[in-house]
């Protein structure tokens, strides 16, 4: 497809650690209305990836193109004011605030010419986003602490989803979910796919959930992004083989006692 | 409060089922238990009871006279606690309190010998005051080191460079002088109007302002608590300090300025402190620099903001229940004096109290959170 397509292109982007390199030379990017699915293995560098296209950590050196324009993302806020929000993997909620609270976190609505908080009106448009998510949370002004795991993660996405973003970032979305709130997630990622308005890189673990809700797949490895086809190309088995293969070579490694020791 | 701290009402539907006559009475026991699980609802209640106990146990505790006695072990403590909740929210704590409020007059009457007014005076001791909470807040956000080092450090320090400022010796405080002047006053008596000369008692309009009038501190604390109490629960400054204090790596994903945020209540809180330090040393007219007194005023606003029901982990507080806390111990401590208990007896008491209305706290914070928490 045409470069002009990509809306978020990232170019040879390293992040270290103190002594762990996280990335070392990562290229990638996102067309327009396209479902990404971002494979990996722990530690394999997908969430710091995520934290730099977020705004929320800087890139040791590399580019990040925005719609074909480089931009520093200096901060959170600064994606997100350039349309990139995203679901942390621990998902950024805070407990001791209502869960309407929690939907507006750093949007806050607020009254003019005093800065009170428009209460009335957030809880009206949470309802509202919750409802057409499907997703079922019957009180909206208690804490988040009390709700269970798939709820809370429910919460998050519908946060971003419900946001101006138009390149959400969804870090294993499905971590604390049970099948059906899972289902709902996945519905919710089907219905953005079909829509075409926003782009999405997803991080998941699950094999059939990439290659049912994403159009295209990236495998990072060490650092780098070592595989990247469109789903309907690839199949379960052959990622897995990539994987299983992964894991003989860094077992040989282990055994043999001099493959690439990572600090 | 917000609906948000509700409580469940789940036990209530479950019993409502048994008969209309029960219905009534659960009602009521729900808006009770609803009361109750506000997070001031156990302070305010406790501080009821303290009263009702002491006004039928003395004859003079629910009085006019006495109530005016009560005011400078309650207002001043009242603002501290407010502060120090408001910081204890995002986490932090604020050891320094008791020298700021020792410094602050301090400070101000060295501007005033310099020779500036009153006013400027005023503003530039709460300026310094202010710069001590930047110090807190970027030695406690921007170095990393806890802030119950940070501002005990700060405790001792300042409490030094006061003695060193002060050469260790109490002054009058500039603005609060008391003149006299002899007046004819006119008396009615049993129907007789007599006019005597008396000696009669002056404060400058400042003075009366800032402590020295006899509600002054009052109407301060209760105008600072309730700004306080609005910017916690209305504004996004509060909604942030709840997140900076509840999940702090998740408040700063979402794009809180999360080292902003403490810092800014750092300077708060030092800020209250210097008022009150104002406030205090116009009121009794004089300045001493007595760092012993300034760790026990420290101590008594901390145990207030948490006995009002502040989580000294941080992520929730109440400025109304820190002022209710400052009212529990001042009630106590005017009470237990008022029954003529030993001095020496005083803390022991005070500390048992103190321990009591926690338990109490921590259970209604357990009924508050719902079953399997707290």
């Amino acid at each position: 497809m045409a470069e002009s397509e990509d809306v978020l292109t990232i170019e040879h982007v390293a992040k270290r650690f103190g002594p762990v390199t996280a990335l070392r030379d990562v290229n990638l990017h996102l067309r327009k209305g396209e479902v990404l699915g971002l494979l990996g293995d722990n530690g394999a560098g997908k969430s710091t990836l995520m934290k730099i296209v977020s705004g929320f950590q800087k890139p040791d050196s590399g580019r990040v193109l925005l719609r074909g324009e480089e931009v520093e993302l200096r901060s959170v806020d600064h994606a997100r004011s350039l349309g990139i929000d995203c679901v942390y993997q621990d998902l950024a909620l805070i407990d001791q605030l209502p869960v309407f609270q929690n939907m507006f976190l750093r949007r806050e609505q607020v009254h003019r010419p005093v800065p009170f908080l428009a209460t009335r009106r957030m809880k009206q448009e949470t309802r509202r986003a919750l409802d057409a998510i499907g997703v079922n949370i019957p009180r909206i002004d208690v804490p988040v602490a009390r709700l269970s795991g798939g709820q809370r993660q429910a919460i998050a996405v519908a946060r971003t989803v419900t946001s101006d973003a138009d390149i959400i970032l969804l870090d294993e979305p499905l971590a604390a979910m049970g099948a059906k709130e899972g289902a709902m997630i996945l519905d919710l990622v089907a219905r953005l796919r079909a829509e075409a308005r926003v782009s999405i890189i997803m991080i998941a673990h699950n094999y059939v959930h990439v290659l049912e809700s994403c159009d295209r797949v990236n495998l990072i490895q060490d650092g780098h992004i070592t595989f990247d086809r469109p789903t309907a190309d690839t199949s379960v088995e052959e990622l897995n083989e990539i994987v299983v293969e992964e894991y003989r070579r860094a077992r040989l490694a282990a055994i043999s006692g001099d493959g690439p020791t990572e600090a | 409060m917000s609906a948000a701290r509700t409580p469940g009402t789940a036990p209530a539907r479950i019993a409502a089922g048994e008969g209309g006559s029960t219905r009534a009475r659960l009602t009521a026991m729900d808006v009770a238990r609803r009361f109750l699980t506000l997070r001031e609802g156990s302070i305010v209640v406790v501080t009821v009871l303290a009263i009702l106990y002491f006004s039928v146990r003395t004859d003079h505790f629910f009085s006019h006279a006495n109530f005016v006695t009560l005011l400078p072990y309650f207002a001043p403590f009242a603002v501290l606690a407010a502060g120090e909740a408001m910081l204890m929210v995002t986490g932090e704590i604020d050891l320094s309190i008791g020298s700021v409020y020792l410094f602050s007059p301090f400070m101000f009457y060295e501007f005033n010998k310099a020779g500036l007014p009153l006013g400027i005076d005023l503003v530039l001791a709460l300026l310094c005051c202010a710069a001590v909470g930047v110090i807190n807040g970027v030695f406690t956000e921007v170095f990393g080191i806890s802030s119950f080092i940070t501002t005990l450090a700060m405790l001792l320090g300042l409490g030094g460079l006061t003695l060193i400022i002060s050469n260790a010796q109490p002054v009058a405080m500039p603005g609060a002088t008391v003149t006299t002047t002899t007046e004819n006053v006119t008396h009615v008596v049993n129907g007789h109007t007599i006019t005597l000369p008396e000696q009669v008692n002056h404060v400058s309009t400042f003075a009366k302002i800032f402590g020295a009038g006899t509600y002054s501190e009052l109407i301060w604390a209760l105008v600072i608590v309730l700004i306080l109490h609005l910017v916690l629960t209305r504004t996004r400054w509060g909604v942030y300090s709840i997140a900076a204090g509840g999940n702090k790596l998740g408040a700063r994903e979402a794009g809180i300025n999360v080292r902003l945020t403490v810092i800014r209540n750092f300077v708060l809180c030092s800020t209250l402190a210097g008022i009150v330090g104002v406030l205090e040393a116009v009121r009794s007219s004089s300045i001493s620099p007595d760092t012993s007194g300034a760790s026990e005023t420290m101590f008594r606003a901390v145990s207030a903001a948490v006995i009002g029901g502040t989580l000294l982990a941080g992520g929730e507080g109440t400025a109304i229940g820190a002022l209710f806390g400052a009212l529990f111990l001042g009630v106590l401590r005017d009470g237990l004096t008022l029954q003529g208990i030993n001095a020496d007896y005083l803390d022991f008491i005070l500390g048992i109290a103190i321990l009591i209305a926690m338990l109490i706290n921590v259970y209604v914070g357990r009924v508050r959170k719902g079953s399997g928490r707290g």
